[in-house]
């Protein structure tokens, strides 16, 4: 259990426009240093609570506190927040220098400090030469950088990062999560990252909070969740073509699994499993693979890849919010 | 712990050396004159003015015009314009950057949308200032040895000031909440039009204490009455008095309810009903 000083606490937060609920009774907490994943699906309400969080739109009741700071006292927790918005617009006409400098202006910085900290920032996020151009000769991946920067321009407690990825080819992804990590390392500050990407937040975030209908599904850390929620069905086994037979007869000796050779790759097994596992948190489906492992390296068959599936965050997400169903 | 991790942060960054109504000024009339369109709009109004000058000058030649209703012409002008372009920029203040998606991040920083809405207001108000500016080379050539050039200008300082201050923070509150900058600029429009319209009428507004009333309430008729009447007629500043009251009461209550109410119309979403 980290001991670190909690930065995020919401407590029964709810957000409704209208008759319909954005947010319904949401309690969670974030420590110092943790990078948390807010995960759902489309309008689980994701994007609403930051903007509860950040005060852009006040909560139809429950309460939160971010920094320590109540939600009663909406501009001090500004003060203290840095936020990239889904979907943020950047004015095209201004250079990434003068808009750095400009919103390190709004938040109270003096003209040369403010200066200074937009040199240092548009370096540190790789904008560094291009500094003196214009915001609208930027690519999508160097707005999200700057947007990125424009969220550190106060030195905050938290972060908030809504879909920093969407829309960026793979490498402007590693570069914009490389920033993430970054930002946690360094400046120990707490970043909620609101993504779609599964593999991105298995990659980053240490503890993920999942959405639904604006209600919380499950929240802890990522190996947690996972345990708690995947259920191993199959795993997919490669060894060298030439043992692939030796192999087989090693895994017949197993109960509770069956075998198959994958389509179009004799070099693959695939395991499954005939007793399925209760539930969740179940985990014979575990033992029965971890048997299936044991049989084989006792048989002296070089392993070249095992792959369970039903383990990853992604397994554990689908399972949760029933999109995996059918 | 949380606390004091907190207050070493602000005092990093709490270093502030202007307001932030005025930081949000200085960067909107940047973006305003510098890269945006005060310059494009600028010129148009110059070409205009510079059209209603020398038609005026030449009727002044041929005695149609007396040199006094010459400059009353181009005043008005300047003011009707002036105003015209202040109610389009302010009209385009809020929804504009709510659909460029630019409002959140200025929602974002510490500063409050009152402080917003007034460095919005502030920096619509400047392209009044440099309409002004312009018109004064065009006043002075007109009114050239009749000495008015100076009564002339202070009045249209004072009263175009008064009638742009009124409907850039109109044209605020309807950015505000309006659905999109479309029905921002339609909506402003409409309303200018549906004000300056009696001015256009070939004999003016009908005799009788309706329409009397009607000139009064309407605060740019009411304001253009009164620089004619000082102007052309030569009455006193203080004698017409009366047709201030709308204008003056416009830019109060236009100006305080946009102040007053910027916590709940400066929002992501437009409209009228609530988040």
């Amino acid at each position: 259990m980290s001991m670190a000083s909690v930065t995020v606490e919401a407590q029964q937060l709810t957000k409704r426009f209208g008759t319909r609920t954005a947010v319904d009774e949401l309690s969670f907490t974030a420590r110092q240093g943790d990078v948390v994943g807010l995960l759902g699906p489309n309008g689980a309400g994701k994007t609403t609570t930051i903007r509860l969080l950040t005060t852009v739109l006040a909560p139809t009741s429950g309460e939160f506190s971010v920094a320590g700071i109540p939600s009663a006292r909406p501009n001090e927790i500004r003060r203290r927040v840095g936020v990239l918005p889904e979907s943020a617009g950047y004015p095209g006409h201004q250079t990434g220098r003068d808009y750095l400098r400009y919103h390190a202006r709004l938040f109270g910085l003096a003209r040369s400090d403010a200066e200074r900290v937009a040199e240092r920032l548009l370096t540190q996020v790789g904008l560094g030469e291009r500094a003196s151009s214009r915001i609208s000769t930027y690519s999508r991946g160097m707005r999200q950088r700057l947007g990125i920067a424009r969220a550190l321009v106060n030195d905050p407690t938290v972060v908030f990062l809504d879909e920093p990825t969407l829309g960026l080819d793979p490498a402007g992804q590693r570069q914009v999560l490389a920033l993430v990590r970054e930002t946690a390392q360094s400046r120990d500050a707490t970043v909620i990252l609101s993504t779609h990407t599964l593999p991105e937040v298995e990659e980053v975030c240490g503890t993920v909070l999942i959405l639904e209908k604006g209600r919380s599904l499950v929240s802890g850390t990522v190996s947690d969740v996972t345990r708690a929620v995947a259920v191993q069905t199959s795993g997919q086994l490669r060894v060298p073509i030439d043992q692939v037979d030796r192999a087989r007869r090693a895994l017949a000796s197993v109960t509770g699994v069956a075998l198959e050779v994958a389509d179009g790759r004799p070099d693959v097994l695939t395991i499954s499993l005939t007793e399925q596992p209760g539930g969740r948190g179940d985990h014979r489906g575990d033992t029965g693979m971890n048997a299936a492992l044991r049989a084989v390296l006792s048989a002296d068959v070089p392993v070249l890849s095992f792959e369970v599936e039903g383990v990853r965050l992604s397994d554990a997400f689908l399972t949760m919010t029933g999109e995996g169903v059918g | 712990m949380t606390t004091s991790t907190s207050v070493e942060r602000s005092e990093r960054v709490d270093r502030v050396d202007a307001p932030g109504w005025r930081i949000v000024a200085g960067q909107e009339c940047r973006d305003l004159w510098v890269s945006g369109r005060g310059p494009l709009l600028i010129f148009g109004f110059s070409v205009l003015l510079s059209g209603v000058t020398y038609l005026a000058a030449t009727n002044l030649d041929i005695n149609f015009l007396e040199q006094r209703e010459a400059v009353d012409l181009a005043l008005q002008m300047a003011v009707a314009v002036g105003v015209l372009l202040t109610l389009v920029v302010s009209a385009d203040g809020i929804s504009g950057e709510r659909e460029r998606g630019t409002l959140e991040s200025l929602l974002l920083t510490p500063v409050s949308r009152r402080a917003i809405v007034i460095g919005k207001l502030v920096a619509a108000l400047s392209v009044w200032v440099v309409a002004f500016v312009v018109t004064v080379p065009y006043l002075w050539v007109l009114g050239r040895g009749v000495s008015i050039v100076v009564q002339a200008l202070l009045l249209g300082l004072l009263v175009g000031t008064l009638v742009a201050v009124g409907l850039a923070a109109l044209g605020l509150l309807i950015s505000a909440v309006s659905t999109s900058n479309k029905v921002s600029l339609a909506v402003s429009l409409f309303l200018l039009l549906a004000l300056f319209a009696p001015t256009q009428l070939p004999s003016g507004l009908p005799q009788g204490w309706f329409f009397d009333v009607l000139a009064r309430l309407n605060p740019v008729t009411a304001a253009l009455h009164y620089i004619s009447a000082v102007l052309v007629n030569g009455h006193a500043w203080t004698r017409d008095l009366s047709y201030l009251v709308s204008p003056v009461l416009t830019a109060i209550l236009a100006g305080g309810a946009l102040v007053a109410l910027a916590p709940r119309t400066v929002r992501l979403h437009g409209g009228v009903s609530g988040e």
